[in-house]
């Protein structure tokens, strides 16, 4: 045994959130995109949104929170880069169209490499309390660890699931807003209605509503949702392969093939949130 | 959290914190100012594990990784070899005017995200400047298409 300093945790957790609010003071628009539901489409809108709102001049970061999915830096064209520590903190990624890119993906070391925890010390019917502190953590390190720099828009990409909202909110209460993403499944909509709900009570700002892979004409049930919700519908998205698999392989569609009705939709959805956010 | 004294109804204080760096036990000693009562609260590995998930400084967990520095908690917390290089100190290298003109050549929308490939692969690499045959080598290394 040897003897160490007193220990102040909370004195400790208040400079961890005062952290993050210096970091961030350089950013002017802090926008989470986020679902409830997984496979919606929520990374690669994300990706193409950072793209789109770069063709304007400014400076824009993505910060996929997804810890144990992370996909941004590939649809950013970012993977192979990796954080460079420094006194100042961590350098995210460049990512096309000078996107900073911020995601777990850059820590592993391949693509065979999952995140994995050390060994929990604990009994291990108590190890979810455990790694949902961890995990909550890490968010909070991506976000006052990592050089933002000046940036116009911070895009954070959430997981799927509702609870990380929370999460954010705690550390970011000077959130702009969050997008909800469906699509016009039926199961979609009714996990975006729960999760819009949840986020709502919990105090986010919801900016509205985007239906990705949409149908020729926007859904009624879409529409339902928007209402039901108390939000706008702010864009939807009609699905496009090509624009999948050009996000994909590291260039976001907007960029490559600007003139497609989904790129369009973005191009116009990036409009509507820098005026809604001036 | 505080301990009081019951029968003293003062606010012990603390003594020393005391921890095995080998099994994560954590021992934190108080004793009452007026009385001298001593106490210890002692933590089992996992509840030192837990606090320090929310990132704090508990004892053996930072201090016997040194100097906690950004993304401390992921680097501490990460299974396994990770893909991050600690490479703090080596210059950035120079890119030479032919490099420029090459890297001019590419997609506007790509030269950020290219130069930053370019130019962590020489410095990794120990090259002072990055030069159209630094800019081959790394491409061939990195498997990317012609840039």
């Amino acid at each position: 045994m040897e003897s160490l300093p007193p220990v102040d945790v909370l004195g400790q957790v208040v400079a961890q959130r005062a952290a993050v609010a210096r970091r961030l003071a350089s950013v002017r628009h802090v926008v989470a995109i986020a679902s409830g539901k997984g496979g919606v489409g929520k990374s690669l809108l994300t990706a193409n949104l950072a793209a789109a709102l770069g063709t304007e001049a400014a400076k824009v970061g993505v910060l996929d929170a997804d810890i144990h999915g992370p996909s941004a830096a590939l649809m950013l064209g970012a993977r192979g880069q990796r954080p460079q520590f420094g006194p100042e903190g961590a350098r995210p990624a460049i990512g096309v169209g000078d996107v900073r890119v911020m995601s777990m993906d850059l820590f592993l070391k391949d693509d065979g490499t999952a995140v994995r925890w050390r060994h929990y010390g604990g009994l291990a019917e108590d190890s979810f309390v455990w790694r949902g502190t961890l995990e909550a953590n890490v968010l909070r390190e991506f976000l006052a660890d990592t050089e933002w720099g000046e940036l116009d828009y911070l895009l954070i990409d959430m997981p799927p699931g509702a609870d990380r909202f929370e999460t954010l909110l705690r550390l970011l209460p000077e959130l702009r807003g969050a997008v909800m993403i469906t699509t016009p499944s039926e199961a979609s909509m009714l996990v975006v209605r729960r999760a819009s709900v949840g986020a709502k009570q919990a105090g986010a700002r919801l900016l509205g509503l985007v239906e990705n892979m949409a149908e020729t004409a926007e859904s009624g049930r879409v529409r339902e949702l928007a209402d039901a919700v108390g939000i706008p519908i702010l864009a939807s998205v009609p699905f496009d392969p090509k624009l999948a698999q050009s996000t994909e392989n590291g260039r976001p569609g907007v960029l490559i093939n600007p003139e497609t009705p989904a790129a369009r939709a973005i191009l116009e959805l990036a409009d509507r949130l820098r005026g809604m956010l001036a | 959290m505080k301990f009081r004294c019951e029968e003293c109804q003062e606010t012990m204080e603390f003594v020393s914190n005391d921890t095995d760096r080998a099994s994560g036990v954590m021992a934190i000693r108080y004793s009452c100012p007026n009385c001298g009562r001593r106490i210890s609260m002692v933590t089992n590995p996992g509840e030192t594990q837990l606090v320090s998930s929310l990132g704090v400084t508990i004892g053996h967990e930072t201090l016997s990784e040194g100097e906690a520095g950004p993304m401390d908690q992921i680097r501490r917390s990460l299974e396994g070899e990770t893909g991050w290089i600690d490479d703090r100190g080596l210059p950035d290298p120079v890119w030479t005017e032919a490099a420029e003109k090459r890297l001019a050549a590419a997609p506007a929308f790509v030269q950020g995200m290219v130069r930053r490939l370019y130019t962590d692969w020489a410095r990794r690499n120990g090259y002072p400047e990055v030069s159209p045959a630094v800019m081959s080598k790394a491409r061939d290394a990195l498997g990317m298409s012609e840039m």
